[in-house]
């Protein structure tokens, strides 16, 4: 975890949403052919990996290339995205190059710290979006919401300062982060929410417009809680309620004091989470209902290698905070490999846009 | 140069059905004895083939011996780390030879764990004539026992024996990628990503940490070591190269541990040649020691280059290996071809350079009068005592009769690893499941 914590990238943060975003609709289900490494990062991330690669694969990258801006930014982004491929799609059974996996983790990197830079200069968010993006009715939206958002944030990161427009849009994403944990582990004393989009079921919008139907019934001052707290991760709800204040995320994902923020998280949503909304026993119900599908969707894939399964009724939020436990358990194939297990946890992050 | 070498061909059809190459069947390591007379290979599946050079022919009295299959043993063992829950390759890494003490041969060779040193003899003679012993060796009946004989050596067929002398496991905790013989005779190294160690030949418990460049936190890790070697004649000093494309030089006088180097070989950056790519095509895959013990010889991704050791801040020469490639590098991050370990290779008397590439291509580098060559290594084009005839890479609009454009290379043959003879011009070029074996025309004009 400290691995984690020390690189907040701003960057990468506040784009992944872009990415998330455009990667949700329409892509059908991948049978699990993926190494176990895949899935900790949750299916939906997987998937957002397969369309950029789909989607870019051909026109990588010519050597015509100009230095023109997009075809840079395209590239890094292609770069990107192969890195990600690479570190987790190696052959489960032997051990990787630690030289290649060397390589790949310092490109990764660079290009970090290439979109840290940039973004501190100006959005880097809108400019390396990919073309791909384009095509994607959520993609295009982020893409549109640079205006509003390189506008300096007022301060959307302090906690209880959340602006109550921004309080009754993000509940909904909050709850589906948060439900499978609650439900599967059954642990109260789940660590912070820091899902990403990405673990959303694809037919999450019947079920977020049915959690905004709950959420007016939710008392007010729980979902503004909730909603701080989640606020940075605003740029998570790829479902429809969120569109509004996705930039408004963005920006707080990509502030240098994002990681305090996150260290402050757990406990604050704690309450929210267990005493707000799950004692409501109507979002109980829709809740397990729409849960149900989605784990039979994550479990096969991966109890398929057995390390994964005792994780698989886990969420990846909580994989993310667990991953540090886990490392130290004998089973995990990659646990010598400490690497992979920080890389991932990192890379996590990246996705979640924290 | 190059282009007037006979060419002959040895592939291991013996053991091998050609008509589909298996993954053990790639060769994944080719190394000449001290004399040349033997040269061994070892290959994906864990096996170690030697070839022995044979003796001039009466027949053909202009032509050299040709090297035939001297002997073929299973070295490693695909293994499982149960701690791990990991299989370890029995692929042979490297193969080096000792010095020849005796009559017999000793080679060390390594998978990604373990090395083991084998000893190669012969036998063409057999004692007879035991007086409480009969042929097969069972006791006789002592009653039949009525005089007494001296035993005596007959000759026999000859039998070259493989026996195991040492296997040197438990020292290394990642992949050893290089293992180097000292001119003491006596001790060797072992390099993985992240340590080297230094062993006595004779003794298998122990061995002596000399480098670790492992960080105490496994995530501040930007650098590994690649490959690494002893210094041909100085027995303190020895070199090894890192992903960052740096060279350190080390004296073991200096400290028992020599995290510290003495030397550091790196050139800066070309900014005008600055890519994402930059440190992946930098990083070094071989470096050799010339046999004069002055220079040292680099391979990476693009370019082969020759260092003074009495300068660090730069190569004295560099050679293009494929430059055509520096437009494609993303799709060769894509298909990991850029993370192939291409070796390289001195001639006896350090004047020419031997590397690798794709297309089952191989270069060569005269430094003298800096004139190269492009030679294909393959069945359709190598037919015994054919004269390789040179290729070329077009990679503008012009393109000659018999050149290869940039995009029609095919990037699964890879010429990775080569040998060249330590005193003559011959020399072996692994190509995946084939080993060719190339020498110069007599009287060539290679020198």
């Amino acid at each position: 975890m400290p691995f984690s914590r020390e690189l907040p990238n701003p960057g990468i943060e506040s784009r992944s949403p872009a990415l998330q975003a455009d990667s949700l609709p329409s892509e059908p289900p991948r049978k699990p052919v993926y190494p176990f490494g895949r899935y900790m990062l949750g299916k939906g991330g997987k998937r957002k990996f397969d369309e950029h690669e789909d989607g870019l694969e051909g026109k990588i990258v010519s050597p015509s290339d100009g230095p023109s801006k997009v075809s840079y930014t395209l590239q890094r982004q292609t770069i990107f995205n192969i890195s990600l491929m690479k570190l987790y799609n190696h052959r489960p059974l032997t051990e990787p190059s630690l030289q290649k996996t060397v390589l790949i983790n310092n490109m990764l990197r660079r290009i970090q710290e290439e979109l840290k830079q940039e973004g501190s200069l100006r959005p880097a968010f809108p400019a390396s979006a990919p073309p791909a993006a384009a095509a994607d009715p959520l993609g295009s939206s982020s893409r549109e919401a640079p205006p509003a958002f390189s506008q300096p944030a007022p301060a959307p990161c302090e906690l209880g300062g959340a602006a109550a427009l921004e309080a009754c849009l993000t509940p909904a994403s909050l709850l589906e982060d948060d439900d499978p944990d609650t439900f599967c582990t059954s642990s109260p004393a789940a660590p912070a929410r820091l899902a990403p989009p990405a673990l959303l079921p694809p037919e999450k919008d019947s079920f977020s417009s049915a959690l905004d139907e709950i959420e007016e019934l939710c008392p007010t001052s729980t979902s503004t809680e909730a909603a701080e707290a989640d606020g940075p991760k605003g740029d998570s709800s790829s479902g429809g309620p969120g569109a509004p204040q996705r930039p408004e995320g963005l920006q707080e994902g990509g502030r240098p004091e994002d990681p305090k923020l996150m260290d402050s998280l757990p406990g604050n949503f704690e309450i929210t989470a267990s005493t707000g909304f799950l004692t409501d026993l109507t979002l109980d119900d829709i809740l397990f209902a729409d849960i149900d599908t989605s784990m039979y969707d994550f479990d096969p894939c991966t109890s398929a290698s057995g390390t994964a399964s005792k994780m698989s009724p886990v969420s990846a939020d909580d994989l993310l905070k667990t991953l540090a436990p886990y490392s130290s358990q004998p089973v995990a194939p990659s646990q010598p490999f400490k690497m992979d297990l920080t890389e991932l946890d990192h890379i996590m992050e990246v996705l979640v846009g924290s | 140069m190059g282009e007037d070498t006979d060419t002959r061909k040895i592939n291991h059809s013996f053991l091998r059905d050609h008509s589909y190459v298996t993954e053990a069947d790639i060769i994944s390591t080719v190394e000449f004895n001290h004399t040349g007379e033997l040269l061994a290979t070892g290959d994906k599946g864990g096996r170690v083939v030697i070839f022995q050079r044979e003796p001039e022919s009466k027949n053909a009295p202009h032509s050299q011996g040709e090297y035939d299959v001297y002997s073929t043993f299973q070295s490693h063992e695909p293994e499982f780390d149960y701690l791990k829950s990991l299989e370890i390759e029995e692929k042979i890494n490297k193969i080096k030879w000792l010095p020849q003490q005796n009559a017999a041969h000793s080679l060390l060779s390594t998978n990604d764990k373990t090395i083991k040193l084998w000893k190669i003899t012969e036998r063409d003679k057999r004692p007879e004539g035991y007086n409480l012993k009969d042929e097969e060796g069972k006791l006789k009946d002592l009653s039949t026992v009525t005089s007494l004989q001296v035993p005596v050596l007959k000759p026999m067929d000859l039998m070259v024996e493989v026996s195991p002398r040492r296997v040197f496991a438990n020292g290394h905790t990642y992949h050893i990628n290089s293992i180097s013989v000292n001119s003491d005779c006596e001790t060797y190294m072992s390099a993985d990503d992240l340590r080297i160690n230094l062993w006595h030949l004779a003794i298998t418990d122990r061995s002596f940490n000399i480098v670790d460049i492992k960080p105490a936190n496994m995530e501040d890790l930007t650098e590994v070591i690649t490959a690494s070697e002893f210094h041909p004649h100085h027995c303190n000093l020895f070199v090894y190269s890192s992903s960052k494309g740096s060279l350190r030089l080390c004296d073991m006088r200096a400290a028992a541990l020599c995290d510290k180097h003495s030397k550091l070989f790196e050139e800066p950056e070309d900014p005008s040649n600055r890519s994402f790519f930059s440190e992946i095509i930098s990083s070094v895959s071989d470096v050799k020691f010339s046999h004069s013990g002055r220079y040292m010889l680099t391979r990476d991704y693009l370019t082969v280059k020759v260092w003074d050791l009495n300068m660090e801040a730069r190569p004295i020469e560099t050679y293009q290996v494929h430059d055509y490639l520096r437009s494609k590098l993303c799709s060769l991050y894509e298909n990991d071809c850029i993370f192939d370990k291409f070796e390289c290779a001195w001639n006896g008397s350090d004047s020419v350079i031997m590397t690798g590439a794709y297309n089952n291509f191989f270069r060569m580098f005269d430094r003298n009068t800096k004139r190269d060559v492009t030679l294909e290594a393959s069945r359709e084009s190598s037919k015994p005592r054919a004269v390789l005839k040179p290729r070329r890479v077009c990679v503008g609009g012009k393109r000659r009769r018999d050149d290869i454009s940039v995009d029609s290379l095919d990037f699964t043959k890879k010429i990775l690893h080569t040998a060249w003879h330590p005193a003559e011009n011959i020399i072996a070029i692994a190509a995946t499941n084939n080993l060719y074996i190339f020498q110069d025309k007599v009287n060539s004009d290679m020198h």
